[in-house]
């Protein structure tokens, strides 16, 4: 047993951080233009579910969305991942191949009331959708663009599509969660770049005590879920018994790790946090936003695997 | 990555599970004086004879030479099973001056010692904080003047668990006169009985007496003593302290999880309650604490203060988890008993082996490179 990522694991992870970098700048998202995910099909994002028993690596997958989360990537990244496994799966392989190459865009999005609201641009004729706490997926009506709160990432209203299919909740929870540790790692990033160059006091505020100590809560935070992570993954992948505890655990921890740096990156900022002219709030627009997609888990229900021995005898 | 157990590992974990199951004390050992000595070296030498002790050993020191997977699993059998604490009076021997000497000591200082710490015939103490160098460790004055072959000792140290019981200590002393913070140290080992020792027990705030003040009023020990050069004692400690961090910690991190497990059966909160809500936190926390622990003895590389990360995650949710098992007594909470021990004792988590607050400027600025604390 080890936990050390394989060389093709890091070759695969380090390739998707530089396009990242290059091509989804966080600046993007102040364009007002809807999300272009031409550069991630190339890269073979979406069709990475649908490489086969031996070659579908939930690991590998879910840590490059977390990679994904880091940038603020729309959640349609998760819907077409798990739309085209979730094609694949039932057998039909043409719509998974259109889904995987970017002709068919997914969108991902939560019920509410008799609507679907989506978390992107209008155009999506599929989506994959919280409704309670059930995962549902298909074809959608591509709806009108709806006012998002605090002016933030785009979102679109449709009306909810009657009789659509349910969906195996893991994968899904899986890759959302290490979006959402993306985000969190996102928030820890900015607060420390911040930290070591904004001056207060003739020093930077990133040499005081109560900023520092926020910081490493921050990376206390990021630790855990990113554990817990490889853990869920790799439990999943294996088909081990505490899989879905493992997923359960991971669904409770990310949202609340991502939300608290993303309030810490704000206050870290001070005035110019609080402004639209800073990165902060979009991470927490995005934090917000992926912890709605997450399926309530029911940590409680489940066994876990280190329950004490009883020793009648 | 992959934690998929091989048939070998399953065959382990059954097979330290039934020993386990069949040899572990099922009562609690008393937390101080004789008895606690007695109870822990009788369950040492238990599991010596079994070939359950020095897991993390070498086999040519008279260990198990186990790897860290199945160190993991021993250790979660272990905490399931609910056996004794590792935190006894063999914790020093066996997890901090043990390995030290294995990595530094002379061949005569292993071949001497090694064996005795492994049965349970000599119990270790440390000998490091100081009432004026406590997370300033490196502020600490006591001193060991070289007189030929001979160290004489003269100081204080505080802080010592199970100093009374012990036979020796590994103490940390400024050899070198007029040297300052990390240099002049040295790390040596120290007879609990020499001349000039005086031990004086502190109560802690859960009314024990496991640890202690120690006064060193000329003491004699000899250079041959010093573990790992003279004035190099810094390096020594900072192996010593390593050892704490990997194999002891993983310990009580897995422990923790158990206890969890342990405080949702005995709470029996109904399905959505407040307090269901407060459990569920704590459970998917200690799954996190279980995963950040198996991680940092299972993959390679990092940085050397990574074990901040996990050291004070677990502090602080070993205090949450205690505390609510206090609460969760009610009136009873005001009465003696093992809950409230624990819960008074788990006020020193957040204090001992590195302050909260140290182990946060060490993640900032060790790990996020945020800007060094200015020092006078």
């Amino acid at each position: 047993m080890n936990l050390d990522l394989s060389d093709e694991q890091s070759q695969i992870l380090d390739a998707a951080e530089a396009l990242l970098q290059a091509e989804y700048p966080l600046s993007r998202l102040r364009s007002g233009a809807a999300e272009d995910l031409t550069r991630l099909v190339e890269f073979g994002l979406f069709g990475l579910g649908l490489a086969g028993e031996d070659g579908s690596d939930l690991l590998t997958e879910a840590l490059l969305h977390a990679r994904l989360g880091r940038h603020l990537l729309t959640p349609s990244t998760l819907a077409a991942a798990v739309a085209a496994r979730l094609a694949a799966q039932a057998g039909d392989d043409a719509l998974a191949s259109r889904i995987a190459d970017g002709a068919l865009p997914v969108s991902a999005g939560v019920a509410t009331g008799g609507d679907l609201l989506l978390c992107d641009a209008p155009g999506a004729t599929m989506a994959v959708w919280r409704e309670g706490d059930t995962l549902r997926w298909g074809p959608c009506d591509s709806g009108a663009a709806a006012p998002p709160a605090g002016g933030g990432l785009p979102l679109t209203r449709t009306p909810r599509p009657a009789g659509a299919a349910t969906a195996p909740s893991a994968p899904w929870q899986l890759l959302v969660a290490a979006q959402l540790l993306g985000t969190a790692e996102a928030a820890l990033d900015l607060s420390v770049a911040y930290a070591r160059t904004r001056e207060q006091f003739g020093r930077p505020i990133g040499a005081f005590q109560a900023i520092k100590h926020h910081c490493a809560d921050m990376a206390l935070g990021v630790a855990m879920v990113s554990a817990q992570l490889d853990f869920a993954a790799l439990a999943l992948e294996a088909g081990q018994e505490d899989a879905d505890f493992q997923i359960a655990a991971l669904a409770r921890l990310a949202p609340r790790i991502a939300l608290r740096n993303a309030r810490m990156a704000i206050q870290i900022h001070g005035g110019i946090g609080f402004s639209d002219e800073a990165d902060a709030h979009l991470i927490l627009k995005q934090a917000h936003r992926l912890g709605q997609l997450l399926l309530p888990a029911d940590l409680m229900a489940l066994d876990a695997p280190l329950t004490p021995l009883n020793r009648s005898s | 990555m992959d934690l998929t157990p091989s048939p070998d590992d399953h065959r382990f974990r059954q097979r330290a599970r039934d020993w386990l199951g069949a040899n572990a004390p099922r009562h609690r050992a008393p937390a101080g004086g004789a008895g606690a000595r007695q109870a822990a070296t009788a369950w040492l030498a238990r599991c010596h004879a079994a070939g359950w002790s020095g897991l993390a050993w070498p086999r040519d020191w008279g260990g198990q030479g186990l790897s860290a997977d199945r160190l993991l699993i021993w250790y979660e059998e272990y905490a399931r099973t609910g056996a004794p604490s590792p935190l006894d009076c063999t914790f020093v021997g066996l997890h901090h001056a043990g390995p030290t000497l294995i990595a530094l000591g002379s061949e005569a200082q292993k071949a001497f010692h090694l064996p005795r710490i492994l049965q349970g015939q000599s119990i270790w103490c440390q000998g490091f904080s100081e009432p004026g160098a406590g997370s300033d460790l490196a502020s600490l004055r006591t001193s060991g003047r070289v007189e030929g072959d001979i160290l004489v000792v003269n100081g204080q140290k505080i802080w010592s668990s199970y100093a009374e019981d012990a036979d020796y200590q590994e103490l940390l002393i400024r050899t070198e006169p007029g040297s300052a913070r990390h240099r002049g140290l040295s790390w040596v080992i120290c007879d609990m009985r020499a001349p000039g020792i005086t031990v004086r027990p502190i109560a802690n705030m859960a009314g024990e007496t496991h640890f202690a003040e120690v006064f060193y009023d000329d003491v004699r020990i000899p250079l041959s003593n010093v573990v790992g050069g003279l004035h190099n004692g810094w390096a020594t400690a900072m192996t010593t302290l390593g050892f704490e961090r990997k194999t002891a910690a993983m310990a009580l991190q897995l422990d923790l999880s158990v206890r969890v497990e342990r405080l949702i059966a005995e709470a029996g909160a109904a399905p959505g309650s407040a307090l269901a809500e407060t459990l569920a936190d704590l459970r998917a926390e200690a799954a996190g604490l279980r995963a950040m622990t198996w991680r940092s003895v299972l993959r390679e590389g990092g940085t050397p203060f990574d074990g901040s990360l996990v050291r004070l995650t677990f502090a602080e949710l070993a205090q949450r988890v205690h505390r609510l098992a206090a609460e969760l007594l009610g009136p009873e909470s005001l009465l003696q008993g093992p809950v409230m021990t624990d819960y008074f004792e788990s006020y020193s988590e957040t204090i001992a082996g590195g302050t909260a607050e140290i182990q946060r400027n060490i993640i900032a600025e060790r790990i996020l490179g945020l800007p060094r604390e200015g020092r006078a």
